[in-house]
């Protein structure tokens, strides 16, 4: 288990639930469409939780419900306790504390500059001026983009740019939650690793508790406390990284691409050899292969 | 809501009126629109009437789509009632007061008009549900085809008419979306006055300008990629034929079109 999982779960308050949250699409026409379907989940205070799932498992569904844009067909979500929807006037605000970045952020900027843009939310939240201009500084420092970015158009930046800078202006609302719907998908390597860096190093700080939406098992099981893994509509597990991943052979059925290293280990066994399932980084993997290599760690180093 | 809109909504289905030609189709919609201005007297509207209703039932297209592609006008048939209920003095009165009066042949002409305009709408919506919209534009190419000879580019007009077609959903889905992302961001859109709503568009239409100029774009460069070259020397992979059931449709309109003539002469011009 990953250092600082056991305290995390430790500590054990739920700050974002569902109760048998369901949600059906064009309801009442012969093109209904199940997205969710029961789902009973609990987000515990300053976890980090990965979501993955494959293509229309309602990953992106789930988490529009998260900040009241969808209110389920049925079912409960309760935020620190109180249900979202029970007082209408008040949606904003949970829109405040839960903040959602959709898949391709980039195409929603429409300032002059990123630092107007990055202060679009705060400023919604009816932050003093001087309030937003710290959160505009603090957010652009989170993803890394260096301060002389604030007066560039954001329509002049490089794609992996733009989208650090839609994620920034969530960022600067300091949400209790932060939710990230693929904020991988279309990066390079190293821009993937860049972005799962700068939230790692983002709930470091602030210590808030963050879903992320990803397609890689790998992205996730990097960073993440507990995987959520949705299929059909369904939740199929919610465990910690290494439980879910002792799932392997389902998971693959399930079209997830399980890490290369925890196909090779899975493939060593059906060869007969006797490691462990549920590895999923290569030190892993080489703590446990070293003693049957002959020769000793000189030859696998 | 956004997606209620109708327009170039195709309706699947099986039916003769599905499977006529879009040349003919259109020009059967002309016809209808002319024949029903022709209409003089309650007699001939009922031609008319019963030719709307035959022609649904034949499309198979369940009622409830019609009654959808009405709901948006009906403000606009009752003011038009309306008005010729409160101008038209014929007749005998019925009730007055004050400086209004209503009359037998004021509320006979509302009638009329609200019958004529119903049936109008309903014939148009035919149209869309049972054709599909590039079909329908490129009829629209072929019949205006003739206009070539005055150096007006048919083809560029119906290829900028199928696109803008095509990319309705696509934008309202695109409105969707970013609607949703710059309302995670506290935007608020249902709150303020009219002026401050107004505003509060701008983040999102900005964001849809920029990427539908985007699309253009990517779009322009496959078409060039594909050696795309305008309408000259183009061939079609669908090819249109008049069948039988075509020149039938015709046949039942031209008919319409004489009965409306003969009972306009025969009974007294209501309006
Ligand atoms: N606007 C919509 N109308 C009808 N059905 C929809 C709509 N949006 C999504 N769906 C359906 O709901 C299901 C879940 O979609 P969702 O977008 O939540 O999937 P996802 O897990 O986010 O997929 P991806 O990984 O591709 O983003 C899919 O089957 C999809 O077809
Ligand atoms: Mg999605």
């Amino acid at each position: 288990m990953k250092k600082g999982t056991e305290d995390v779960l430790l500590n054990n308050t739920p700050i974002l639930s569902t109760e048998d949250l369901t949600y059906i699409y064009q309801k009442g026409t012969n093109s209904e469409v199940t997205a969710i379907q029961d789902v009973s989940v609990d987000i515990l205070q300053g976890e980090l939780v990965g979501i993955i799932g494959h293509t229309g498992s309602g990953k992106s569904t789930l988490i529009e419900h998260f900040n009241a844009l969808k209110k389920g067909t049925s079912g409960r979500v309760l935020l620190d306790g109180s249900d979202i929807w029970a007082d209408k006037s008040k949606i904003r605000s949970v829109r405040f504390r839960v903040g959602v970045c959709f898949q391709y952020p980039e195409y929603q900027l429409f300032e002059e500059t990123v630092a107007k843009d990055i202060a679009f939310g705060p400023k919604n939240m009816g932050l003093s001026e001087e309030e937003v201009n710290r959160r505009v500084t603090d957010a652009l420092t989170y993803v890394g983009l260096s301060q002389s970015y604030a007066e560039k158009s954001p329509f002049d930046l490089s794609g992996g740019e733009k989208r650090r800078v839609a994620i920034a202006g969530i960022m600067a609302m300091e949400p209790q939650v932060l939710v990230l719907d693929e904020p991988c998908a279309g990066l390079d390597p190293k821009g993937r690793a860049t972005v799962l860096q700068m939230i790692a190093s983002y709930r470091a700080k602030t210590g808030c508790t963050v879903l992320l939406v990803s397609h890689s098992m790998e992205d996730v099981a990097a960073i993440a406390d507990r995987i959520l893994v949705m299929n059909r509509a369904h939740v199929a597990f919610f465990d910690t990284v290494d439980a879910v991943f002792s799932h392997a052979e389902e998971l693959q059925e399930m079209g997830l691409d399980i890490p290369r290293i925890t196909q090779l280990m899975l493939s060593l066994r059906e060869k007969g050899i006797d490691v462990p399932a549920n590895l999923y980084t290569v030190q892993q993997a080489y703590d446990a292969l070293r003693p049957r290599l002959k020769g000793g760690s000189r030859h696998a180093q | 809501m956004l997606s209620d809109i109708t327009i170039g909504q195709y309706y699947k289905a099986q039916s003769v009126v599905h499977r006529m030609d879009a040349r003919m189709k259109l020009i059967l919609t002309v016809l209808f629109i002319v024949i029903i201005f022709l209409c003089k007297n309650f007699f001939s509207l009922a031609v008319m009437f019963v030719l709307t209703a035959v022609s649904i039932l034949v499309s198979r297209v369940p009622f409830r789509m019609f009654f959808k592609s009405l709901k948006p006008i009906i403000p606009i048939i009752l003011i038009t009632a309306a008005l010729n209920i409160f101008y038209v003095k014929k007749g005998t009165e019925l009730l007055s007061f004050w400086k209004i009066s209503v009359t037998t042949g004021g509320l006979s002409t509302a009638f009329f008009m609200a019958v004529r305009i119903i049936c109008l709408i309903m014939v148009s919506s035919l149209l869309t549900y049972t054709t599909v919209p590039t079909q329908l534009t490129d009829a629209i190419e072929r019949l205006l085809s003739p206009l070539n000879v005055l150096h007006i580019s048919v083809h560029t007009l119906a290829m900028m008419m199928t696109l803008a077609l095509r990319f309705i959903p696509t934008l309202i889905e695109e409105i969707e979306r970013i609607t949703n992302a710059q309302k995670a961001r506290g935007a608020d859109f249902e709150s303020g006055r009219f002026l401050e709503r107004v505003k509060a568009m701008i983040p999102v239409l900005i964001p849809l300008f920029v990427s539908a100029f985007r699309r253009a774009y990517e779009l322009s460069f496959a078409m060039t990629c594909r050696c795309y070259h305008g309408g000259e020397g183009r061939t079609r992979m669908k090819q249109m034929k008049l069948s039988a059931v075509d020149f039938a449709a015709l046949g039942v309109f031209l008919l319409s079109l004489a009965g409306v003539i003969v009972l306009n002469r025969f009974f007294q011009a209501m309006i």
